[in-house]
């Protein structure tokens, strides 16, 4: 297995502190994991701190999507990791390395997309905005579309999305 | 208490609206005070991070200049959105590289990211108000058994959020026993609803779910409280299908904190649009009277 040292620099620039570092494998993240439990280690934290500090990002990347996109992104291996290392952060950056090349799960480009078109993940719609007013609540403050989906553009986040 | 920015988030605000309700309800019994903005979405800690790192860091930190042009202070309904923000916020007030990065990107659009203000989740605004809840009080819930499920987001990252104990959180039983009502513990209070995983892996996020309301069936309680709109769904909307795939009945009503709030406050149901719930609260509202 060979180390892409680009990737693991992109890894390690991820704590500024540099604790990745200083995972001994303990295993505790995956002991704690709720989906690890669930899949029978199918997703596994561990693994893919040790693949990231390591550089391997052939393994990371070639592995089944669950490999990375099982996360439910509960932040709970960062609290009982005994290093504080981040992990989620690790995971955040690994993931977006698996959008950038087209490999997510669908609903990821999909949220991205509704954000991009309508300023919100959920838009609004009359059913609901009816609903709102019989409630006795105001109107939700329309946001500037054209000003978000300028910024993502800008940004180049368009070009991450998928049927564009 | 100076006024807040009202963060009411996409999925409370364009698709459970009630949630928005009965906190309104009660943040004007309490003397919470707060005015509109034209937030976008905040966005999505568990979806659009993962999408883009710093696409996510400027539509936050665009949302953050928008209450700072204001100088006011952001209360938040949602833990999705409490988090975003506050992670957002965190990061650039951390990494001046980071912030002139993202500046950059908001200059050309007209706004600038300062870092003058903060956010609060409506849960630890109503945890300074915990003597008021209970002069509030005019129902007695004595005697309902409430199961609490505070959500990942509120409390984790804990260096980040700095709400409530990470792994034994206290907040929200502690509101929920301002309201004279009984907290049942049921051994799982910190594990996630499943919610995110189930965005890419349903039966996954399914399965999580089982193991979270198995525990508050066992524990007997009344209700599950809770205090993120994406928890919500997944306790509320999803439990129907829990039952069906598992063929078993769970019928554990599920309520916002603040739903508990107003209705210890004496607000009628009707006016909360409870009977929007898919779980039915009906056992609950006979329970109370």
């Amino acid at each position: 297995m060979a180390t892409d040292f680009e990737f693991r620099k992109q890894v390690l620039d991820m704590h500024m502190s540099g604790v990745i570092k200083y995972c001994y494998q303990c295993n505790r993240c995956t002991d704690y994991c709720p989906v690890a439990e669930v899949t029978d280690n199918a997703y596994n934290p561990r693994q893919n701190i040790l693949n990231a500090l390591l550089g391997f990002k052939d393994a990371i990347f070639s592995a089944e999507k669950i490999a990375i996109w099982g996360c439910t992104v509960c932040d709970t291996c960062d609290e009982v990791c005994p290093q504080n290392i981040e992990l989620t952060e690790i995971f955040k950056l690994l993931k977006n390395h698996s959008v950038a090349s087209g490999d997510a799960p669908d609903f990821y480009y999909l949220q991205a997309k509704t954000i991009f078109e309508n300023a919100k993940a959920v838009p609004s719609q009359p059913a609901i905005e009816r609903r709102r007013e019989q409630l006795g609540l105001p109107a939700v403050a329309a946001p500037d579309i054209n000003e978000l989906t300028t910024l993502l553009k800008n940004m180049g986040i368009d070009k991450k999305l998928k049927g564009e | 208490m100076a006024e807040f920015k009202m963060f009411e988030g996409c999925m409370i605000g364009n698709r459970i609206p009630f949630i928005e309700a009965s906190c309104r309800k009660v943040f004007d019994k309490l003397g919470i005070a707060t005015s509109q903005a034209p937030f976008s979405c905040c966005p999505d800690p568990t979806g659009f991070a993962n999408f883009d790192n710093d696409g996510w860091l400027a539509v936050g930190a665009r949302n953050l200049a928008l209450a700072e042009s204001e100088g006011k202070d952001i209360i938040s309904l949602c833990n999705g959105c409490s988090n975003t923000l506050k992670l957002v916020n965190h990061t650039l007030k951390h990494d001046s590289f980071k912030k002139d990065k993202i500046n950059a990107e908001l200059a050309k659009i007209g706004k600038e990211y300062k870092g003058t203000i903060d956010v609060k989740h409506f849960v630890s605004v109503l945890k300074g108000e915990l003597e008021k809840i209970k002069s509030s009080t005019v129902k007695p819930l004595s005697g309902l058994k409430v199961a609490c499920h505070p959500g990942c987001h509120y409390m984790r990252p804990s260096e980040v959020m700095e709400t409530d104990d990470p792994m034994h959180p206290i907040d929200l039983k502690e509101i929920v026993t301002a309201c004279g009502a009984t907290v049942v513990d049921y051994g799982e209070e910190v594990l996630c609803c499943g919610s995110s995983v189930s965005n890419a892996y349903e039966d996954h996020g399914m399965a999580i779910l089982k193991k979270k309301m198995d525990a508050v069936k066992k524990a007997g309680a009344d209700c599950l409280v809770v205090n993120c709109p994406a928890c919500f769904q997944q306790f509320d909307g999803k439990q129907r299908d829990l039952s069906k795939k598992f063929e078993e009945e769970f019928k554990i009503p599920i309520l916002y904190i603040s739903e508990l709030i107003a209705l210890g406050m004496g607000i009628p149901a009707d006016e909360l649009g409870t009977k929007f719930h898919r779980t039915r609260v009906s056992d609950i509202l006979e329970k109370i009277g």
